[in-house]
């Protein structure tokens, strides 16, 4: 490539600043930052690998910055062959991300060296302040360069006292005389000695300078005039090149180079479109090959971008010389970005364009989509853009603002945009009202449920979740977004409200609508709501349930994020029913690190019944005291009702009264209004009072509509519980055959789904041992519980949090060829290796997905979800060089 | 004839806006004069002086315009005396 050889000294240099452990390549634009890392990264030793991460220009979004430096880690230690690429999430911070950072870097065990190219360009405080936690604390054999145009304000002291800091800088890029006489050597240009000389001290050894110079002395027919009439110029030296440049291009390049600059990155069909002629891939792939300036960002050469500093001479160019156009291409632009699902880039080039009016129409259009798509901070910076009191509608931006503020936390300020937003929503025109409408109401029902008020909003969850009609493709795309929000959100309702039938359903159609429109946290989400939902019953079939959704959030890194407790929850729970307290310990304590950032009233309650439940079955009555305790305290201060409310305040009395403090338990009780009183759980604690204060006799009154079936209760639980307190009451009362007969119908209804709890919890042990065994039709599952009871906890069935083997990163690539009618020859030829290498991957992937043929093998994969792809993330691809 | 997108920050710090008489070295063609149409510019023998009347953000998105093209600043001077009156030319 013209303009490109290698500085060997300065590479040299690199290596050896780059021993130390953080490296710091600051120099103004155009000193050849980027074209010495890309050259040493070409360079480095294969037993060094490169996480390289380029920063995007003015980058707001502290996420989409680290999930771009996850993504080049993963890529980088191999990780990324067994979890899927990191998508931006509606609920996942940058601190979390960064997190994960640092635990890949530990794991990766050295020989690992970051890059981050352009730093001058992130713009968000929190993610410098991160950027320098990770350099602080770089894992030994990890090692970090970073490129700035400026000094960064990062906290580097320490590193500079230990030596562990080391700077390139102006000085140390500029070209040497000889360098110089290597460039334009290898770009075939003769020039005397004095001519290279004055190239040289015009220059100042500016590495953009001597390359744009370079662009025009290859093939100029008098070189010497051209560096004479250079340096009688006090014209600045890139303005100057660049002009000369331009000049001595065809003019379709020229064309193509003004139009284009305005993009951030350019593919042919772009271009073609920009320039009103054809052939413009060809004239980019010549660029890419003659030019210094322009590289393309994926291996297939489809995607472009210029070098910073050109693209701004560029684009100084184009509005001298026709700044009539400008904003025609920023709207040609923004339509074609926006027909290609780039609505960030699009809205900027829409606000470039100075229609303030449609941006701030797109920008409501996709909030939600943005939201989903994990770009609040980007909807931030979008709306920051707007001029103040421009004839852009404020109406139209209060879905954006409502949307940035919830997501804040800022509840109220949220609730006021959103106002403004509903008030306008008559106004708009009828095809995008439906859209809006439905935004507004997932807005309004993310608020209720964050101030925990559910029940409130189920009229609207109703509206959300009757079927759309969108005509194009990108419509149909929304709608699926917005049923399946609304659906998670109706789901979420009827589950945690209303305990009702419908929640399941609906979730798991929520779950399927996000697999089908890519969105792997939507779906996780719902299937962990899901989880909760199925009310336990039948046991095998919830805790499937579970592991699918832990599972799919593992393979994402989602596996310690807020989303996944519900299932892990209820994970533990099934775990505790069967009594094995050992595992449901493990999963409860994951859940308590799943649920560090999230304050939600609802699912911390959940997660002290599990606890309370876990102590209980244990015989640890005062530890399961405090925990009922502290989820009675929580479904005080809920706005609605909870699924569960029976459950924990009748375990809570129960447990009292098992403390011997049956006056508190009384007193409570007769607090509670009448129509909880009659609930099946209520009843149970009310016998078991009685049982305490000596009187069996109400006891078995209590139980009674609940062994008969007719009070109504929240699972098959409580009549297992009902049957063992009549049984002890009937043994108190000293009719032997009567408890018999009560254990024996609790052991039946227990029977199918092996449950051991609430045995303990009641305290049966005794009952269970009068039992004689040959008297019993469920001998089996007696020993069980006798084993759980006298101190063994069950044995686990497998371990939950296994992994399947994971297939290598070469054989995933393999893989995904089994599902085309590809050969194998055809298969080798495609990535390029030998039919004998592919033969030995298909016999592995065969083995490790327990596959006997091509068939069986994508229908495994399938199941396992290692073919789907998934969507394009919504953020721009930061892929490097 | 150059206009450019200028990206409003409420939070910033309002301060009165100031003449600055920004040197460059070099002499600034039409093409790179496009980055700074707040701004005049004269030639002062090899160096090209950009005067203008800035606020705070203003005067930053001049320099940082000034960082992106690579030019090669020589000095930044705020004119005292014409403070906050537009409408005369500064000297």
């Amino acid at each position: 490539m013209t303009g490109l050889i290698d500085r060997d000294e300065l590479l040299a240099a690199l290596d050896r600043a780059a021993a130390s452990r953080v490296t710091v390549i600051s120099a103004p634009a155009g000193s050849g930052k980027s074209c010495l890392l890309r050259a040493w990264a070409a360079r480095s030793s294969e037993s060094n690998r490169l996480a390289v991460v380029q920063v995007n220009r003015d980058e707001q979004d502290a996420q989409a910055f680290w999930l771009a430096v996850l993504g080049a880690v993963r890529r980088a230690s191999g990780a990324s062959g067994r979890v899927e690429a990191p998508v931006a999430t509606p609920d996942v911070n940058a601190r979390a991300v960064a997190d994960r950072v640092l635990a890949e870097l530990t794991d990766a065990g050295g020989d690992l060296t970051v890059v981050v190219d352009d730093v001058h360009e992130l713009k968000a405080p929190e993610a410098l302040v991160q950027l320098a936690g990770l350099l602080n604390g770089l894992p030994p054999g990890v090692h970090a360069i970073l490129a700035t145009r400026r000094d960064l304000r990062l906290d580097l002291h320490r590193l500079r006292l230990a030596g562990e800091l080391t700077e390139l800088r102006a000085a140390d890029l500029r070209f040497s005389q000889r360098e110089t006489r290597r460039l334009l050597a290898a770009a075939g240009v003769r020039l005397s000695d004095a001519g290279r000389a004055v190239l040289q001290q015009r220059t100042e050894g500016w590495a953009a300078g001597l390359r744009l110079a370079v662009l025009s002395l290859a093939g100029h027919p008098d070189p010497e005039r051209f560096v004479a009439e250079f340096s009688g110029t006090d014209r600045t030296v890139a303005e100057y090149l660049l002009g000369e440049m331009l000049e001595r291009q065809p003019d379709d390049v020229r064309q193509l180079l003004l139009r284009t600059s305005l993009l951030d990155r350019v593919n042919g069909e772009l271009a073609d479109l920009l320039t009103g002629r054809s052939g413009s891939e060809r004239i980019l792939l010549g660029l890419e090959d003659a030019n210094a300036f322009v590289v393309s960002l994926d291996p297939e050469r489809t995607w472009f971008r210029y070098h910073h500093l050109f693209a701004d001479l560029l684009r100084l160019e184009l509005r001298r010389t026709c700044p009539e156009e400008v904003p025609g291409l920023h709207r040609r632009a923004a339509e074609w970005l926006l027909r290609h699902g780039d609505v960030v880039d699009a809205i900027r080039h829409t606000q470039a364009a100075g229609d303030w009016f449609a941006a701030a129409r797109r920008l409501a259009d996709y909030s939600f989509s943005l939201t989903l798509d994990g770009q609040a901070q980007t909807i931030e910076a979008l709306l920051r853009a707007f001029p103040p009191g421009a004839d852009a509608d404020s109406s139209e931006l209060a879905i954006a603002h409502a949307t940035t503020e919830v997501a804040q936390g800022r509840l109220d300020q949220s609730a006021a945009h959103l106002a403004v937003a509903e008030a306008h929503i008559e106004t708009t025109r009828p095809e995008r009202r439906r859209r809006l409408q439905v935004a507004i109401a997932s807005l309004k029902l993310s608020l209720a449920r964050r101030r925990g008020s559910l029940a409130g909003v189920l009229e609207q969850a109703e509206f959300l979740a009757s079927p759309m009609s969108g005509q194009s493709d990108e419509e149909i795309v929304l709608d699926g977004d917005l049923r399946a929000v609304a659906l998670m959100n109706l789901g979420i309702v009827e589950a945690w409200a209303l305990a009702s039938p419908d929640a399941e359903r609906h979730l798991l159609e929520g779950a399927a609508l996000a697999r089908e429109n890519g969105r792997p946290y939507l779906e996780v989400a719902c299937l962990a709501q899901a989880a909760f939902a199925s009310k336990i019953r039948p046991l095998g079939a919830t805790r499937r349930r579970c592991r699918e959704a832990i599972a799919l959030a593992e393979r994402h890194g989602w596996d310690a994020d807020p989303i996944i407790a519900p299932a892990l929850i209820i994970l533990a729970a099934t775990m505790a029913w069967r009594g094995d307290f050992e595992g449901a310990d493990r999963c409860l304590r994951r859940t308590e690190r799943a649920l560090r950032t999230d304050t939600g009233p609802g699912i911390r309650l959940l997660l002290h019944v599990g606890a309370g439940m876990l102590h209980a079955g244990r015989g640890r009555l005062l530890e399961a005291l405090v925990e009922f305790d502290a989820a009675e305290a929580l479904r005080s201060r809920l706005e609605g009702s909870h699924a569960l409310a029976n459950q924990v305040t009748g375990w809570r009395l129960a447990t009292q009264a098992r403390l011997a403090r049956t006056g508190e338990a009384r007193a409570a009780l007769a607090s509670l209004d009448p129509d909880r009183a009659s609930a099946g759980e209520i009843r149970n604690a009310y016998a078991v009072i009685s049982l305490a204060d000596g009187d069996p006799a109400a006891a078995l009154d209590a139980v009674r509509d609940v062994v008969e079936g007719r009070a109504p209760v929240i699972g098959y639980f409580t009549l297992v519980e009902a049957h063992l307190v009549a049984g002890l009451a009937h043994r108190d009362l000293g009719d032997a055959r009567a408890a018999t007969q009560a254990v024996e119908a609790a052991l039946s209804l227990a029977e199918p789904d092996g449950v051991v709890l609430p045995f303990a919890m009641t305290g049966a042990r005794e009952l269970l041992e009068m039992l004689p065994r040959h008297e019993t039709a469920h001998a089996a599952l007696l020993g069980d519980i006798l084993d759980v009871l006298r101190g063994s906890s069950a044995p686990a069935e497998d371990d939950v949090l296994a992994v399947a083997e994971e297939l290598s990163p070469t054989e995933l690539r393999v893989l995904r060829f089994l599902p085309t009618n590809l050969s194998r020859p055809e298969i080798a030829g495609e990535l390029s290796v030998s039919v004998n290498t592919v033969n030995t991957h298909i016999r592995n992937i065969y083995a490790k997905l327990q596959a006997r043929d091509r068939s069986s093998a994508v229908q495994r994969a399938r199941a396992l979800r290692l073919l789907g792809a998934g969507r394009t993330p919504g953020v721009k691809v930061t892929r490097s060089w | 004839m150059c206009g450019r997108l200028t990206v409003h920050d409420p939070g910033a710090m309002e301060q009165g806006p100031a003449f600055y008489a920004i040197r460059i070295n070099g002499h600034l063609g039409a093409m790179v004069l496009c980055a700074f149409p707040e701004m005049t510019s004269q030639r002062r023998g090899a160096h090209t002086l950009l005067t203008g009347l800035l606020d705070r953000s203003a005067l930053y998105g001049v320099l940082a315009e000034i960082e992106a093209l690579g030019l090669d600043l020589v000095e930044v001077r705020q004119l005292e005396s014409h403070r906050g009156c537009p409408g005369k030319s500064p000297t």
